[in-house]
């Protein structure tokens, strides 16, 4: 194979997050009547890392390292209070697949209503929507409204429209896992595929193996700033920081 | 539309079908269905006029025609608001599930209610213009007529826009001060009594009168009442300063909104 110089996917400058704490939800007569102290918590520090197109990365961290949280950044969800982030192309993350559903809308309407918000185009649905279903596998359903749905099947269809969302970044959180065995078997397969088709894959796991296999590169961040970030000797250390 | 970038036309759509899903929703489970949107203004008029005019007797001509021109606008206003406040805290999943502009959740909610606003509108011009020509206007007095009351078209923009500004205001404040809501639905019925709907300027003491310097609601339903019925004495600096109010208001809403909107998810 060629060796061709990547463009650069995902790049983030010195990027901090900082979160204001709070016990408990402010209310506006509060902040009129007193005035609290913030206290703020840093999710992320000072993080510098590029990303090229194709990369694999495989992000490994203790709970509360902040991993979620870079994702939600990288993903637009989630604003840096300081710092530079650039992105090229379209993000879908397979977090929380089956939100933005209607439980009075039928499993067609909703297709379309998820697919606009995982940022498809009204042609891409139209195009795809066959396909869409086919993949969910929820039969005569499609027509029926969405709270005559089983959990299984709202999460197969919200699955199955955020995997046709042809992104140029993925992101997975954790592990993925819907329906039957059967359901997740065809669902890693698409993964998968998405995998070797050379797009720009962030995935966060505790399950090192998968990322082992899957991943070309592996980030591990800890307390909100880059431990190491590198090749496989990466996810050796982490393993030997777990002993 | 060759004047939007394919990104802006993602999102317009997207800001189609939210609207679609709030007007689809709303009547979905509802017997007799989209005839509850002219049904319940109606309804609330009879109830209101029933009170003001053997309880407590206001002395206005045609007074239910007078209250049903007042109710219109401002339920519009109200419910707006009051759907658009909490509506980033209930979409939260969405907020913290995909990336596209915040404003899209609170502008459906503006927009299908202005769907469903400009349908009662309609027909109650229908009703106005019907009862023109049965009572005997020449046709150069209906035009007349007819041009007049086109001029609340334009008039129903402006109140889109102001209330989509507080729609916009209320919800970001929400987002952080998750009293803001409580607050609103106290001060709601308060700020309905102290906008001439269901009485006109002209029947309140005068010390009261500076207060409607202060709402910009005031001189909207106050111009619905002129534009649809010849009644209520306008005040054109009152007016002015109204129409002016609500344009800096609707400007400080999207302002807001806008740079609040990206730590959204830092809050919910």
């Amino acid at each position: 194979m060629k060796k061709i110089k990547k463009r650069v996917a995902i790049q983030l400058k010195h990027a901090t997050k900082t979160y204001e704490l709070h016990h408990e939800k402010p209310t506006l007569a509060e902040k009129v009547l007193k005035r609290k102290d913030k206290q703020s918590f840093t999710a992320l520090k000072n993080l510098t890392i590029s990303v090229r197109e194709g990369d694999r990365i495989g992000i490994v961290g203790s709970n509360g390292s902040g991993k979620t949280t870079l994702l939600k950044v990288i993903a637009g969800i989630s604003t840096l209070t300081s710092g530079f982030l650039f992105t090229r192309g379209k993000i879908v993350s397979l977090i929380d697949v089956s939100a933005g559903f209607h439980p009075d809308m039928t499993g067609t309407e909703n297709i379309f209503l998820n697919g606009l918000i995982v940022g498809m185009s009204k042609k891409d649905l139209k195009e795809q929507y066959e396909s869409i279903v086919s993949f969910a596998d929820i039969g005569t359903f499609i027509d029926a409204p969405l709270y005559t749905y089983s959990e299984g099947m709202k999460l197969r269809l919200g699955f199955s429209v955020a995997i046709h969302a042809s992104p140029d970044i993925l992101i997975l959180d954790e592990g993925i896992a819907a329906g039957d065995a059967n359901f997740q078997e065809k669902l890693n397969k698409k993964v998968l595929k998405l995998f070797s088709e050379g797009k720009t894959i962030l995935v966060v796991s505790h399950w090192l193996e998968y990322l082992e296999k899957n991943c070309t590169k592996f980030l591990w961040i800890n307390k909100g700033k880059i431990e190491k970030f590198g090749g496989m000797e990466v996810l050796e250390l982490y393993r030997k920081s777990l002993r | 539309m060759k004047w939007l970038s394919p990104k802006q036309v993602k999102y317009l759509d997207f800001l189609i079908a939210m609207t679609e899903k709030e007007i689809k929703v709303r009547y979905k489970m509802a017997f007799l269905g989209f005839l509850w949107i002219f049904l319940n203004p109606l309804l609330q008029m009879a109830v209101m006029g029933f009170i003001f005019h053997f309880f407590v007797p206001v002395k206005i001509d045609n007074y239910f025609l007078f209250l049903f021109v007042g109710l219109l606008p401002w339920n519009f206003f109200s419910m707006t608001v009051n759907k658009a406040t909490p509506v980033v805290i209930f979409e939260r999943n969405l907020i913290q599930k995909a990336k596209f502009p915040r404003e899209i959740l609170v502008l459906s909610i503006v927009l299908s209610n202005l769907f469903h606003f400009f349908i009662s509108f309609i027909i109650l011009l229908a009703a106005l213009v019907m009862d023109k020509v049965l009572s005997g206007y020449s046709f150069t007095q209906l035009v007349q007529y007819f041009l007049r009351i086109s001029l609340s078209l334009g008039l129903s923009v402006w109140l889109g826009l102001i209330t989509s500004g507080f729609s916009l205001l209320f919800s970001a404040l929400n987002v952080k001060y998750r009293d803001v809501n409580f607050i609103l639905q106290a001060f709601l019925p308060l700020w309905f009594y102290l906008t001439p709907i269901v009485y006109t300027l002209n029947l309140l003491p005068q010390q009261f009168q500076y207060i409607f310097f202060l709402n910009p609601f005031t001189s909207i339903i106050q111009l619905y009442q002129v534009i649809l019925l010849n009644q209520q004495v306008l005040y054109p600096t009152l007016t002015i300063l109204n129409l002016l109010a609500g344009g800096i208001i609707a400007l400080i809403g999207w302002k807001v909104f806008h740079s609040e909107s990206p730590y959204f998810d830092d809050w919910v």
